[in-house]
């Protein structure tokens, strides 16, 4: 089978992020209907937030769950099943995140419905709407191939893969990974990487995890994306 | 005196970290930076200003401190202030609010020129927060830094204050449950540690054991070291109760060391009630040190198997992170910042009473291997979010952020 592959003259410019938080600018929630009303009213920047940048933030990975929303629930409300409705929702599975407010609306609401009384939390554990601010910082690294890009994805920081593979999917029209919007740069002969790339399941990832499986899979001799990669190597 | 330069810092956070305050403080080369407080020495807020304002002007920033100055009448009521917006129920009389004003109107003579020039001025604390509307040329942005926890405060105290931090760029509080509802945008910044302080850098094993045998502690039994003040709030009593409860079955000893009871009657009686607890028991040692015993407490806790921060009630706890810089697995009150330092099973353990801090010192003693998995999850949890190059760093982007707007993203340099 020839391949070809069209030289990508835009090097990749390796970025890395850290985020400050600041408060959503709503009240706090203390039961579980007043976290209903916030999430109605909060700017969207809070639910990106409270589902996304948990991953940078100063705190552990909570293995059980990862949104705040279905960790408060589970922790404070003492609600598991309404932790884990809300637990297994991707937002990187939906179009944007007011479709998420909504979801989060709709279960919340399900929730409500089922309940005899109103789950409260004691004073203190209230649910505090945050947001953050992205920072950008420039590496001062190019990634001018394929193989570059294989060869440098042991040395990005966890903020480093956060930024350009899980935040890209929110700044780019089709949500993609900035890996796989490169590598398309190239033309034919990146599919196979491509498509390994997407193929990861990062949502349920903590970022080593992310990164342990991004190494993997661009560097397992025999695997799909090594195939590519030798491929595109040769060329 | 703090002389360590920005590079100093590099070996133990690395290039990347030092390289992102240089990216960052580009765009701030030649700000005028003014962070005011009420006190010269001693106190958490006057050591962090101690290594900020150095490291900013390393970094190319024109930053400088002013201490405001007053009669003890005005110290009582900021301290009426500070009791009353952590929750005490306190009295503020109007001749209380005239002195306030009068002694902040008299430091504003002093300071207004400096101040009203500034790109950024930084108030720390209640104590100089008048200080704004009395420059009402102000050309910079104004940001109050509250310390404190003002979760729960007294109504009278914080209607007072509101009016007066409502005027202000902007804020920052350490956790998000110590902010107040404001109408300007409000920033977390958790505190840090200076790692390469006397509290902090590395010792040498034979100061450590000289330390040791200062206070004839033995260094054949494992040691558990709670570092605070004899505070009703830190729980010595119920340390001691965990202690006694495996004295049994487990062979170590436990030091209680801190200040604090010197100059505070309630402090005195509470250390009386803790000799009291500890009478009879040989392995239990309760030392009272000096506010400047930077290196012996260093010592201690690097002498320490587990550190343990059992508080009833917490703002921060940075003794807790002070000891995992160190490497030390720590039991820790279930309260306030302590619950962000400590993950329970990966840095040590969060308890809620002396039967629970007993029953996890007895299951780390018994695992060496576990001890050891801690330390080094703890020390790099701390490198990664508690040093002050990342405290720093938000200092920078707060600046960045109000200079050229808050939007979703922020591209240094």
């Amino acid at each position: 089978m020839a391949i070809t592959t069209e030289k990508n003259n835009m090097p990749f410019e390796v970025k890395d992020c850290t985020i400050i938080t600041r408060m959503g600018g709503v009240d706090t929630a203390v039961n579980l209907r007043e976290l209903r009303e916030r999430v109605t009213i909060c700017p969207i920047e809070c639910i990106f937030h409270h589902f996304c940048e948990t991953l940078i933030r100063p705190t552990f990975d909570d293995p059980e769950f990862r949104n705040d929303f279905a960790v408060w629930s589970a922790r404070q409300l003492r609600d598991r099943v309404l932790a884990e409705r809300l637990g297994v929702i991707n937002p990187y599975s939906l179009d944007n995140f007011e479709q998420l407010r909504e979801i989060v609306l709709d279960i919340i609401d399900e929730r409500l419905s089922e309940l005899v009384y109103i789950p409260w939390v004691p004073r203190g554990n209230d649910f505090r709407f945050m947001r953050g601010v992205t920072v950008l910082f420039d590496c001062g690294v190019e990634l001018t191939t394929p193989e570059d890009l294989v060869k440098q994805l042991p040395n990005f920081s966890y903020s480093s893969i956060y930024y350009h593979f899980i935040e890209a999917r929110r700044r780019t029209p089709d949500k993609a990974d900035d890996f796989s919007a490169w590598l398309a740069g190239f033309g034919s002969g990146t599919e196979s990487l491509i498509s390994a790339l997407k193929g990861i399941d990062f949502y349920y990832l903590t970022l080593p995890e992310l990164k342990k499986s991004l190494i993997k899979a661009t560097q397992s001799p025999g695997s799909e994306i090594s195939h590519a990669h030798q491929i595109v190597s040769s060329l | 005196m703090h002389t360590k330069s920005l590079a100093a810092y590099e070996n133990v956070v690395g290039h990347v970290a030092i390289s992102q305050l240089k990216q960052l403080a580009q765009d701030l080369a030649g700000a005028r930076v003014v962070h005011v407080n009420s006190t010269r020495a001693g106190g958490g807020v006057a050591e962090i200003l101690q290594w900020l304002i150095p490291l900013m002007n390393d970094l190319g920033l024109n930053a400088s401190r002013e201490v405001i100055e007053g009669y003890s009448e005005f110290f009582n009521v900021t301290k009426t202030f500070h009791n009353g917006l952590q929750g005490s129920p306190v009295a503020l009389p109007q001749s209380m609010i005239e002195t306030y004003e009068q002694t902040l109107a008299e430091n504003a003579d002093r300071l207004r020129s400096t101040l009203e020039k500034a790109d950024f001025v930084f108030i720390h604390d209640p104590q100089p927060a008048f200080l704004l509307d009395l420059c009402p040329n102000r050309k910079g942005k104004w940001i109050w830094r509250c310390h404190i926890d003002v979760s729960h405060p007294n109504r009278k105290v914080w209607n007072y204050l509101k009016r007066i931090v409502s005027g202000y760029d902007a804020s920052i509080f350490s956790m998000p449950h110590f902010a107040q509802r404001l109408d300007h945008p409000q920033f977390i910044i958790a505190p840090s540690i200076d790692p390469l302080s006397e509290k902090n850098c590395e010792l040498t094993q034979q100061e450590i054991n000289t330390t040791l045998d200062r206070f004839s502690i033995s260094k054949e039994l494992p040691i558990l070291t709670q570092i605070s003040r004899f505070d009703r709030f830190k729980d010595p009593i119920g340390v001691i109760n965990a202690f006694n409860m495996l004295n049994s079955s487990v062979d170590a000893q436990l030091v209680l060391a801190g200040g604090g009871a010197t100059d505070d009657p309630e402090g005195a009686a509470m250390f009386e009630e803790v000799q009291d607890a500890a009478r009879g028991n040989d392995r239990i040692f309760l030392l009272l040190l000096p506010s400047n015993a930077h290196r012996t407490i260093n010592a201690l806790q690097r002498a320490s198997i587990i550190v343990i921060q059992k508080s009833l009630q917490e703002g921060f706890g940075l003794t807790v992170t002070e000891a995992m810089w160190k490497s030390k697995p720590v039991i820790g009150g279930n309260v306030g910042g302590i619950r962000l330092q400590v993950c329970n099973h990966q840095t040590g353990f969060l308890v809620d009473t002396p039967e629970g801090a007993a029953l996890r010192i007895r299951e780390l003693l018994r695992q060496p291997k576990k001890i050891e998995t801690m330390g080094k999850t703890a020390k790099e949890f701390v490198t990664y979010n508690f040093l002050l190059t990342r405290h720093l760093r938000e200092y920078l982007t707060l600046m960045l952020g109000l200079r050229r707007g808050l939007e979703n993203y922020l591209i240094a340099a």
